[in-house]
């Protein structure tokens, strides 16, 4: 799409804050010294969303119902937050429950994977004619500086063909859309060709830079200088690719993580967000548990508890977790109600999700369903809810729009308005 | 030996002729009435804009701009050779006449009207090839937008015409939204759900005018034929409530569009509404069809946003930018750069029976579309609507992929490698497979507006994947064996740029080329590769000038 304005939206405002933050009182000059780049860093705010592909139950997990029909054999247990019970599947996790916040209250009446997926993704139902930005593009747009090398949107997923997803951002332009890192394997041509060497490799793009400079002498565009700075991001990306190779981590460390798929891609996660990426999403795949819905849940979040607290221990020991926003998020719940194969069903209409990190309470609870987990029945949010609060706790208004070609887009569902009971 | 005329006859031909001879006398043709327009609101025009560019430079914008692709070295020669003063009219002409020019075309109308989806239920091959036979007959543009509006999908004949409408799953918010931008150079996205904020021409109303005319529309699927179609209900209101009103009024419409009056629905009798009525077997057939009324009522030489987009859209496709611009975004306070100049295109348009080879080539041969894109040394900071200077155009996917395959030599290869039997289908099915990849990589996401957008996983593609260092490598008739060939620096340099760029190397540019030309005859290969691959992703190539 052609003339992306972004007229009149925050992230003027954010840089420019962001700018006198962390330069305050100092020359220009000094920007350029590495330290100081570096501090400004730990300024930069991330984001990390772990998705439990499938829809994991809330029950078994975030919002227990123990001893009742609906609630299953598990117990609740408690946690560092005196009060505060969750699954007893999640030992690991609930020692961190100090770190993060629950929202109990999620109805987001959709039962359907993808549409629910969409709901979860961009904070929208889908509409006719109308698509919108999933978070980690809105995010790409909001947070992620030109300068960083690594595309704004990172998308672990367990398998699939890399690449990068335009779609995904929308009316926000394909630059923010999702790339792609399958199976934790780097994006695509990060390699140079075989046969080119190091020497080759640099007598050819100083070619095509003079080529460019003798162009440039005689006349020159914002899209023309955009081309050009491409190529100089693309050859810095080229040098991260180290980022994505994690058999450079000790054993030690990757044993603390997991062996498995989910535990590798948590590792990545945390060295592309510690190498200065903006957005990163995982997922663990699968949770949709129509059959022996609790053998699964033994399974799968033994998988997912310790290493996701791994992750959150070593996000807090590098002192990111402040300012990373952490979300373990699904596409729905899992039904109260236990069918004939000892599975639970898709169940949009009374689950919960976790988030910590980057402007939330700490140890906080928001929502409340009854005592069979089968209805709402306090502070009833859904996806826009969620989606607002990702935004304002990453210091966003989220009641403002975007602009593309004078068109008013709003960042957010105009229709809900953040959590404010677990904001900072 | 009867005389074939009779008197009659005779003096009617003469006041044609004489028509004729007072129209060029008092007028002009219409390339230079664009010009005339377009001088208008500044004064000393002419002293201020740019000179014409050069042959070179002409060749190249014009073969990409008509047929989506660069010029061959040895084309590109003739025409610098050729002293013919009325040269650059003629190759005009002969562009779009070439077969190429249908098949490029068919590209960008597909392009344009289908953004890039993914097939559904009518093959893209089918909908290219449907285009494709209507630009090589030069079919009136009104005549074809009415056959894709009109396809419903139950002829074969003109199934694919009908993948307007199928592959956006007949779904009436999209098809509303998408004829709005597309045909009507509005964008009524906003007026679904109420009056635009912004704009106060686009209101609800509008929206659920043309909304009505799909309403009862919906997708069947033959379960013995194995095939999608378009059905309608024969029952059905269109209504609609703004979310901004907190009376929450609702309010309905009848299929109506913008200024034309309302459609006279005929009143049928409940239970007496179809010809065919519906099940889930059976694909109803409405007495009365709302959808069927679309194509006449939009695609008219008396409804003007038709043609005025229309050439608006032929007139951007040359010049780099609308005169309305955005296309889709025409208003009140997003007026015409040069009201008149779009009357008038509008006009002639209509008047030339919606030809659109005819109006490409009038604005083609207009100066304006001539221009050199270099600053005059005394134009500071031109706007881009003044056009007092050639624009720099990002090239389109299709012609960045096509001119990389003639570029680097590809395209001369499979020539060589087609000899006598060269046509323009044979060559087509050579580069498409190549020039997919390429699309792919470039392109801007499915279902949206077309157009540049720098990504760093381009630049990635081109400087890393084995696709171009494949089509940079030697074959027979490449560029890469056409200068391993050459023996003569100067020669080499020249062959190079002109291949590439189009143009003859600067002195600075062959003292570069010479500099590694006279290094180790092993080291060659791999200079000639270096090279080409500069040159191929340098600005001067991603854009054209």
């Amino acid at each position: 799409m052609n003339c992306k304005y972004a007229c009149n939206t925050v992230e003027h405002g954010v840089s420019r804050r962001a700018f006198l933050g962390g330069a305050a009182g100092m020359g220009l000059g000094m920007l350029a010294n590495p330290l100081l780049a570096k501090g400004l860093n730990s300024q930069q705010k991330r984001v990390l969303v772990v998705f439990l592909s499938g829809g994991v139950s809330q029950l078994e997990t975030w919002d227990p119902k123990p001893g009742v029909v609906t609630g299953g054999p598990f117990r609740a247990i408690p946690t560092s937050v005196p009060g505060i019970h969750i699954s007893e599947l999640l030992p690991y996790t609930a020692s961190w429950m100090h770190k993060l916040a629950l929202v109990r209250g999620i109805n987001t009446k959709e039962n359907d994977h993808g549409k629910g997926s969409y709901i979860m993704h961009t904070g929208r139902r889908q509409e006719p004619a109308n698509e919108y930005p999933h978070l980690g593009s809105v995010c790409s747009k909001l947070l992620n500086e030109d300068k960083n090398p690594l595309p704004g949107y990172l998308n672990i997923t367990p398998n699939g063909s890399g690449g990068q997803s335009t779609k995904d951002a929308a009316y926000l332009g394909p630059k923010f859309g999702s790339v792609s890192i399958s199976d934790g394997k780097a994006p695509l041509n990060l390699e140079k060709p075989t046969g080119i060497n190091t020497e080759a490799e640099m007598q050819r793009h100083l070619l095509r830079q003079s080529a460019n400079e003798r162009f440039y002498s005689r006349r020159k565009s914002a899209m023309t200088e955009a081309y050009t700075q491409t190529y100089d991001q693309a050859r810095l990306l080229m040098e991260k690719r180290g980022l994505f190779d994690i058999t450079s981590e000790s054993s030690k460390i990757s044993d603390r993580y997991g062996k498995h798929d989910f535990g590798r891609h948590c590792l990545l996660s945390r060295r592309l967000l510690e190498g200065g990426a903006t957005f990163v999403k995982v997922s663990h795949t699968n949770y949709d548990t129509h059959h022996e819905n609790f053998d699964f849940h033994i399974e799968q979040l033994g998988e997912f508890d310790r290493t996701f607290a791994t992750l959150l221990e070593d996000l807090d020991t590098r002192g990111m977790l402040d300012s990373t926003l952490v979300v373990v998020m699904s596409e729905f719940g899992r039904t109260p109600t236990i069918n004939r194969n000892f599975g639970r069903d898709h169940w949009g209409t009374a689950w919960s999700v976790a988030m910590g990190g980057c402007g939330i309470q700490k140890g906080a609870v928001v929502g409340k369903t009854n005592a069979t987990g089968t209805a709402v029945v306090d502070r009833e949010v859904n996806g826009g809810h969620l989606f607002h609060t990702y935004l304002k706790a990453l210091g966003f208004d989220s009641k403002k729009n975007f602009y593309v070609d004078q068109r008013p887009l709003p960042m957010a569902d105009p229709k809900a308005s953040p959590i404010e009971e677990i904001l900072l | 030996m009867p005389y074939p005329f009779s008197s009659l006859k005779l003096f009617a031909s003469a006041i044609v002729l004489v028509i004729c001879i007072v129209s060029m006398a008092s007028g002009q043709s219409l390339s230079s009435r664009i010009d005339t327009e377009l001088a208008k609101p500044i004064a000393d025009f002419d002293k201020k804009a740019a000179p014409l560019c050069t042959d070179l430079e002409f060749i190249r914008r014009a073969t990409l701009d008509l047929t989506g692709t660069i010029p061959t070295v040895e084309q590109a020669r003739a025409f610098v050779k050729n002293t013919n003063a009325n040269k650059r009219a003629e190759l005009i002409d002969t562009l779009l006449a070439s077969p190429a020019h249908s098949w490029y075309f068919a590209m960008v109308l597909d392009v344009t009207w289908m953004e890039r989806r993914a097939d559904k239920h009518v093959p893209s091959a089918n909908w290219k090839e449907f285009l494709r036979n209507a630009l090589l007959a030069n079919k009136p543009y009104d005549v074809l937008v009415r056959e894709i509006l009109s396809a419903d999908g139950t002829d074969p004949k003109t199934r694919a015409a009908a993948k307007f409408y199928l592959d956006r799953e007949g779904e009436p918010h999209l098809i509303t939204r998408d004829i709005s931008r597309l045909f009507l150079g509005v964008n009524w996205q906003c007026a679904q759900c109420h009056d635009h904020p912004k704009i106060e021409e686009y209101k609800q109303e509008l929206y659920y005018g043309l909304f009505s005319f799909f309403n009862r529309s919906y997708l069947f699927t033959d379960a013995k034929a194995k095939q999608t179609v378009l059905a309608e209900k024969g029952d059905g209101e269109s209504t609609f409530q703004s979310v901004f009103d907190p009376a929450k009024v609702t309010k309905s419409s009848t299929p109506k569009l913008l200024t034309r009056v309302a459609i006279n629905e005929p009143k049928m009798e409940k239970g007496k509404e179809y010809d065919v009525a519906p099940t889930k077997e059976i694909r109803g057939v409405p007495k009365f069809s709302r959808r069927a009324q679309i194509a006449n009522e939009l695609a008219r030489a008396d409804f003007s946003p038709f043609a005025r987009n229309g050439a608006n859209r032929l007139w951007a496709h040359l010049m780099g930018r609308g005169i309305v611009h955005p296309l889709d975004l025409e208003h009140a306070d997003n007026p015409a750069s040069h009201p008149a100049l779009l009357d008038l295109l509008a006009k002639e348009f209509v008047q030339m029976k919606f030809n659109h080879r005819e109006l490409l080539g009038q604005i083609a041969k207009s100066k304006a579309y001539q221009r050199s894109s270099q600053l005059p040394p005394n134009l500071k900071d031109p706007k881009p609507e003044e056009y007092l200077v050639g624009a720099i155009k990002a090239l389109s996917e299709e012609q960045f992929a096509y001119a990389v395959l003639q570029a680097s030599g590809f395209t001369d290869a499979e020539r060589l490698v087609l000899g006598a039997k060269l046509d323009e289908a044979g060559l087509q099915a050579k580069l498409i497979p190549q020039i997919t990849p390429i699309i792919n990589a470039l392109a801007t996401p499915a279902g949206q507006a077309p157009g540049y957008e720098a990504r760093v996983e381009q630049a990635l593609y081109l400087s890393n994947n084995t696709q171009l260092q494949s089509l940079i490598s030697p074959r027979k008739g490449s560029l890469a064996f056409r200068l391993a060939e050459i023996k003569e620096a100067s020669l080499f340099a020249e062959e190079l740029y002109l291949g590439v760029l189009t143009r003859m190397p600067t002195e600075d540019e062959k003292k570069e080329v010479v500099g590694l030309f006279n290094k180790k005859e092993a080291d060659k290969p791999a200079i000639i590769r270096d090279l080409i691959w500069a040159l191929l992703t340098s600005v001067e190539f991603r854009f054209q000038v």
